[in-house]
C-alpha cells in the first residue's frame, strides 16, 4: 500500500522530465523515434520472415530427414527444371511441359492447369484484365449524377467487402452437384465440366477467375472513379460546345486523363492477383488449382526448403511488379 | 420511341425547310441523349443484378429446405425454366445453424481481432502519418518507400519463419545463426493472427493517415503550440480531432480487411474450434467439412457473416471510396 502510494508521488516526475525530453529533440531523432514502433512491427513480422525464407530455401527441409543441411540454389534448381515436381502434391508441376512439333502451333503447352507457375500467371492476366474492362463501365457509370446513386454504389462495392470464406462458399454452393443449378446451364455450353465440376481443374480455374472478378472489379471501379473525378469538368463543356459526340469525350478527354490511374490501379490489382489462396480453397482445393500461394501451404509441412524456395519465387515476381509501380510513383514525384 | 418519333416527323413537316431542319436535329440531339440514358439504365441494371444475384442465390438456399435442395428442381411453377428461386420459407435455418456450429463464438472471435488489430493499427499508424505527413527529415522517401514495398509482398512469403516462430522455435538472425530468443507458442492464440495482421495492414492505414495529417494547415498545429502544448499533445489534441474523417477511414478499412482475411486465420488456427481463435473462417468451413448435406446452413451461416459487413458498407461508404482512393492510389 504504502509503497504505491510512494510510487504514486513520484510518478509525474520521470514523466515531465521524459516530455521535457521528447521536446526538445530534433526534428529528424524525434521523426525516427515516433518511427520506431513501425519499424519494429515490419521488422519482426515482414522484413525478418523475408530474409529468413530465403535463408530456409538454401537448406534441404524434408521434414523427418534429420538436420537441414546448406544446398545453395538446389531447391531453386529443382523447381525450375521440374526435378521438384514429385515433392508437389498430386499430378502438380511447377513449369508446364513444353513440347515442340511441326504442327501449327509448333510449341505445345501441355498439362498448363497442373502447373503453379502458369496457373497463378494465367489468372493474374484473365482476371485482370476483365476487372479493369468492367471496373471501368462502372466507375463511367458511378461518375454520373443520378437519384439512387449511394445505393448503386453500395451495391457495387459490397462484392468487394464480403468476406474471402463467403465469396468462395456462394461459388462453392453455385456448382455443387447437389445444389448448383449454373453447371446445367454452362455444361451445354462446354465451359465447365458436366460432373463433378469442382474436382475439374480447367473448370474450376474458369469459376474461380470468375469469382474473382465478381469480387474485385468494384475495387478498380473506385480507383478509376477517383481518376475520373479528377478530370476538370470545363474540359467537357469545351467539347460539347465543339461538337463532339460522348464518343469523342471519352477517347479524347476521358480515356487519355484516366490513363495514369489507370496504369497504377491495374499493377496494384496485378500484384494483388498474385496472391490468390483462399478463394481455391473454399472453392475447390489447392491440389485442383495449383497457385503460387497455395503451393506455399501445401508443401509446407513436408518440404520447409522447397515451401521457403516457391514462396520467395512468388516475392520475386511480386518484387519485380511492384518495383515499376515505385517507379511510376516515383516519378510523378513520391 | 420510334413510332412517336416518326409521328413528330410528319406533324413537323409541315413547317418551311429551314424550321425541319432545325427540329429534325434538336429532335436527333434528343432521340440521342435518350439512347445514351436508355443504354446507361441498362448497363447499371446489368451491373445491380450480377452484382447482388449471388446474395439472392444464398437467400434462396437458406428458404428452401434441405430435401427440396437435393432434388436439384428449380424450375419456376409455371413457366417451367430453370431459375433459382426460394422453395419453402424454413426460417427455422437459421436458428438450426447455430445448433450445429457455435457460430456466435466464432464471429466473436473475428470482432475480438478485428477491434484488437484496428486498434494497434490506429496506434502506430497515427504516430508514422503525423511523421511522414507534417516532419521534414532525411530519409523520409525511402522510408516510405520501404512501408509501400511491404505492402505489396504476398502473406505467403511471411510464412514459413512466422510459423515456426509462433510454434515455439527460436527466432534466428537470418544467415548468422544467432539464436535471439524462443517465442512463445502463440498457435491458437489471437496474437498469432493480430501479429501479422497488424504489420501487413498497416502500410494502408499509413498512407490514408499521412494524407489527412498534411493537409492540416500548419497554422493551427503551430498556434497550439505558442500556448505551450508538446508536438505529441498537438498531435492528439489538434491534429487527430481535425482528421476524424481520416481516422474513420483506416479504421474501417482495417475493420473489413481483418474480418476479410484468409490466409493467416487459416493457418495459425490449428483447428477450426472456437476454442483455437479460429474466427469467422472457422465457422464457415465447419459447416462445409462436417455437415455436407446441409446446404441451407451453409447459406444461412454466409447471410450471418456477411450482414456486418453489409451494415457498414451502407453506413460507412462515403469512408471506404475515400480511403481505397487514398491508399491505393496516394492522393
Amino acid at each position: 500500500m504504502s509503497t504505491g502510494r510512494e510510487h504514486e508521488s513520484k510518478w509525474p516526475g520521470p514523466v515531465v522530465s521524459f516530455s521535457r525530453w521528447l521536446e526538445n529533440l530534433g526534428e529528424t531523432a524525434f521523426a525516427y523515434l515516433l518511427l520506431t514502433p513501425v519499424f519494429v512491427l515490419l521488422g519482426a513480422i515482414a522484413f525478418y520472415p523475408l530474409l529468413r525464407t530465403f535463408e530456409l530455401s538454401l537448406f534441404t527441409g524434408v521434414l523427418g530427414a534429420g538436420e537441414p543441411t546448406f544446398v545453395g540454389l538446389q531447391n531453386y534448381v529443382d523447381l525450375f527444371t521440374g526435378a521438384a515436381n514429385p515433392s508437389l502434391p498430386g499430378s502438380v508441376t511447377f513449369l508446364p511441359d513444353v513440347t515442340t512439333s511441326g504442327s501449327f502451333p509448333f510449341v505445345h503447352v501441355d498439362g498448363w492447369v497442373r502447373s503453379t507457375l502458369i496457373v497463378t500467371l494465367l489468372f493474374t492476366l484473365v482476371s485482370v484484365s476483365f476487372e479493369t474492362i468492367i471496373g471501368f463501365g462502372q466507375a463511367l457509370i458511378l461518375d454520373k449524377d443520378f437519384y439512387g446513386r449511394r445505393w448503386v454504389r453500395a451495391a457495387i462495392i459490397i462484392p468487394w467487402a464480403i468476406p474471402l470464406v463467403i465469396q468462395g462458399m456462394i461459388f462453392y454452393l453455385m456448382f455443387h452437384p447437389s445444389t448448383g443449378f449454373l453447371t446445367s446451364y454452362l455444361a451445354p455450353l462446354g465451359l465447365v465440366a458436366e460432373t463433378n465440376t469442382l474436382n475439374d481443374p480447367a473448370s474450376t480455374f474458369l469459376i474461380i477467375t470468375v469469382a474473382d472478378i465478381w469480387k474485385t472489379s468494384a475495387f478498380m471501379a473506385l480507383l478509376i472513379l477517383a481518376g475520373l473525378q479528377s478530370i476538370d469538368r470545363n474540359l467537357y463543356d469545351v467539347a460539347k460546345v465543339a461538337g463532339a459526340s460522348p464518343w469523342q469525350q471519352f477517347k479524347l478527354i476521358t480515356f487519355p486523363l484516366v490513363l495514369p490511374t489507370l496504369i497504377i490501379a491495374v499493377l496494384f490489382r496485378t500484384i494483388n492477383a498474385m496472391r490468390i489462396y483462399g478463394l481455391i480453397d473454399t472453392v475447390s482445393s489447392c491440389t485442383t488449382v495449383p497457385s503460387l500461394s497455395c503451393m506455399v501451404v501445401e508443401t509446407f509441412y513436408t518440404s520447409r526448403g522447397l515451401s521457403s524456395a516457391i514462396a520467395f519465387v512468388t516475392a520475386g515476381i511480386v518484387g519485380m511488379i511492384a518495383s515499376v509501380v515505385i517507379y511510376q510513383r516515383y516519378k510523378e514525384g513520391f | 420511341m420510334a413510332t412517336t418519333d416518326g409521328s413528330n416527323d410528319s406533324t413537323e413537316s409541315e413547317g418551311g425547310p429551314l424550321a425541319r431542319w432545325t427540329s429534325s436535329v434538336i429532335e436527333n440531339q434528343e432521340k440521342r441523349d435518350r439512347l445514351y440514358r436508355a443504354l446507361f439504365i441498362v448497363a447499371a441494371g446489368f451491373f445491380l443484378v450480377t452484382t447482388l444475384f449471388p446474395f439472392y442465390w444464398l437467400l434462396v438456399l437458406a428458404l428452401t429446405p434441405t430435401s427440396q435442395i437435393l432434388t436439384g428442381d428449380w424450375s419456376l411453377p409455371i413457366i417451367g425454366i430453370e431459375f433459382p428461386h426460394p422453395q419453402g420459407f424454413n426460417v427455422y435455418a437459421f436458428v438450426e445453424m447455430f445448433e450445429q456450429v457455435p457460430f456466435h463464438l466464432f464471429m466473436f472471435n473475428s470482432f475480438v481481432l478485428a477491434i484488437s488489430t484496428t486498434v494497434i493499427v490506429l496506434a502506430v499508424a497515427t504516430l508514422a502519418g503525423y511523421v511522414f505527413g507534417r516532419l521534414e527529415f532525411p530519409g523520409r522517401g525511402l522510408l516510405m518507400l520501404v512501408v509501400l514495398m511491404i505492402s505489396y509482398f504476398p502473406p505467403a512469403a511471411f510464412l514459413v519463419p512466422l510459423f515456426d516462430a509462433f510454434l515455439g522455435n527460436a527466432v534466428v538472425i537470418p544467415f548468422l545463426g544467432i539464436e535471439l530468443f524462443e517465442s512463445p507458442r502463440l498457435v491458437n492464440t489471437p496474437a498469432s493472427m493480430v501479429l501479422p495482421f497488424s504489420a501487413l495492414f498497416l502500410p494502408l492505414a499509413i498512407f490514408i493517415l499521412t494524407t489527412f495529417y498534411a493537409q492540416i494547415p500548419d497554422g493551427l498545429e503551430d498556434a497550439a503550440r505558442v500556448e505551450g502544448t508538446t508536438r505529441l499533445g498537438a498531435l492528439v489534441r489538434v491534429i487527430m480531432p481535425l482528421s476524424a474523417p481520416g481516422l474513420a477511414t483506416a479504421a474501417v478499412l482495417t475493420f473489413i480487411t481483418v474480418y476479410n482475411e484468409y490466409f493467416f486465420s487459416s493457418i495459425m488456427a490449428l483447428e477450426n474450434n472456437p476454442e483455437n481463435w479460429s474466427p469467422l473462417l472457422g465457422g464457415i468451413l465447419s459447416y462445409q467439412t462436417q455437415y455436407t448435406t446441409e446446404f441451407n446452413l451453409m447459406a444461412a451461416a454466409s447471410i450471418v457473416g456477411v450482414l456486418p459487413i453489409v451494415i457498414i458498407v451502407i453506413v460507412a461508404q462515403e469512408r471506404i471510396v475515400s480511403g481505397l482512393t487514398a491508399g491505393g492510389l496516394k492522393e
